[in-house]
């Protein structure tokens, strides 16, 4: 074996490896050129989301310098949700009720953050697509694939001027789709107070406020963790207008599953588990000391009942 | 014993084989829950993602309506063994879907009109995708996603009520 030979073996394999290395940092990078563009742009536009069979139209405005951004939904019954830098609102005018959704200062609120990117590296692999047109823009993919069947993987189409999400798509490990959203018309800047200002005044409506506060919630637990799910809050609540609930967040850094402790009466008939799904989001619940125990998140069914089977309850 | 499950649900087996598979769904709390989970597989993967819908639980009361014999399969004839333990297996995830959800209303609340309802005359009006609702408002805040969609996935939280007024 001659040594040019022997030297392109050794090399070649190196070669590959600092080229994933290289396409996989040009991916994290364009993650963060999503985020950033996410964060710091105003823009206006109209976005499809579809689930199964079924799309539905809504609008999406954000005033970057404000940290403002309205969303209504424009197919079926009206309703608005009003997101500012503390509150989440959501308008049902037909019931007029409006939901209170607070973030408080010293919650523990898990964004990714610039530079915890490559965190994801731990559940994901992630890469680069190609370059394809989508809704007049010229878009780049990016692909995050799930090491395992715990999680869904993603495609995101980034417009390559601006950065900003064009199309997201969550696919299951099998690459079938899952739901998707697509803008189909687009406007970066122009963005005024007025645009993001909720439409209804909702004077005399019924206010629902959630009244989130950090809290630990003595005797809860998981028996089990999820592999790559870490707790990352634990609040009481309210919701809707029940009493005060336990709320749990477990998240793998991209995916969140939360689980939700109410009591139950003491007279009554036992709680069946069910599981119920809307696009990406698994709904299952299951009766726990008797408290009902809800787990609702974007992860495969399978995941979101391990998470709900694994919830126990020790006297402290 | 999953692969049998998985065979059973895609009418792989036959006569003893399926016999078995059906008495040991019967006997094994955790082989009924792989059955369930492999139909709700089955069923996000062919696009029929809303598991419990309105029209799903609608649907199978209607079933349940005009198949009163249903839990006993063998007042139906004309059936196949495993056709009609696929029937009560329809039907038994309807009484967990019900039954599963009934629980989620906290108070009964006049408002809404759920198909709940429409199934069951006279039973409790509970309001089915408000309380859904609730759950989902107060999780998507958590959603990390959110730093890539911006709100867009908070569409989430109210998409269900959007089929309520459709109808």
């Amino acid at each position: 074996m001659s040594a040019w030979r022997s030297a392109a073996l050794v090399c070649l394999p190196l070669l590959s490896a600092l080229g994933t290395a290289q396409a996989q940092s040009d991916a994290l990078g364009w993650l963060r050129k999503i985020q950033d563009a996410t964060r710091n742009l105003s823009y206006s536009g109209t976005f499809v989301y579809q689930h199964g069979a079924r799309s539905e139209t809504s609008r999406i405005t954000r005033l970057a310098s404000a940290d403002t951004e309205r969303l209504e939904v424009l197919d079926g019954m009206p309703r608005e949700l009003v997101r500012t830098r503390d509150t989440v609102r959501c308008y049902l005018p037909e019931s007029h009720v409006v939901k209170v959704e607070r973030r408080t200062a010293d919650r523990n609120f898990p964004a990714l953050l610039p530079g915890e990117v490559n965190t994801l590296l731990g559940n994901y692999d992630i890469s680069l697509g190609e370059v394809r047109r989508i809704g007049g823009f010229e878009c780049q993919g990016v692909l995050l694939a799930p090491k395992d069947n715990l999680r869904y993987g993603y495609r995101l189409w980034a417009d390559t001027a601006s950065g900003m999400l064009v199309r997201a798509t969550t696919v299951d490990a099998a690459g079938n789709q899952i739901e998707q959203f697509t803008f189909t018309q687009l406007a970066i800047g122009r963005v005024t107070p007025d645009m993001v200002k909720p439409r209804h005044a909702a004077n005399n409506w019924r206010v629902e406020d959630t009244s989130a506060a950090p809290a630990h919630l003595a005797g809860w637990s998981l028996n089990a963790d999820l592999p790559g799910f870490h707790k990352v809050v634990e609040l009481t609540r309210r919701m809707g207008e029940s009493k005060p609930v336990g709320q749990l967040v477990f998240s793998d850094g991209l995916a969140a599953v939360s689980v939700f402790i109410e009591p139950l009466a003491p007279q009554r008939e036992p709680l069946r588990p069910g599981l119920a799904s809307l696009g990406a989001i698994h709904i299952y619940t299951r009766e726990v000391a008797n408290h009902m125990v809800t787990v609702v998140g974007e992860a495969p069914a399978a995941s979101v009942q391990r998470i709900a089977n694994a919830v126990q309850y020790r006297r402290p | 014993m999953n692969e049998a499950i998985s065979a059973l649900m895609d009418g792989e087996l036959e006569g003893r084989a399926a016999d078995d598979a059906l008495e040991h769904l019967r006997r094994d709390g955790e082989a009924a829950n792989a059955w369930r989970l492999y139909h709700l597989m089955s069923d996000a993967m062919h696009g029929q993602r809303q598991v419990l819908s309105a029209r799903f639980v609608e649907r199978v009361a209607a079933r349940l309506a005009t198949e009163p014999a249903v839990l006993s399969p063998g007042a139906l004839p004309g059936r196949t063994p495993l056709q009609r333990y696929a029937l009560a297996a329809a039907a038994s995830l309807a009484a967990v879907a019900l039954v599963g959800w009934l629980a989620f209303a906290p108070q009964p609340q006049p408002q809404p009109q759920p198909a709940v309802a429409q199934a069951q005359p006279g039973a409790v009006t509970v309001s089915l995708p408000d309380a859904a609702n609730d759950y989902l408002l107060a999780h998507q805040g958590f959603s990390p996603r959110m730093s890539l969609l911006g709100m867009a996935p908070y569409v989430r939280t109210v998409a269900e009520r959007a089929d309520e007024s459709a109808k």
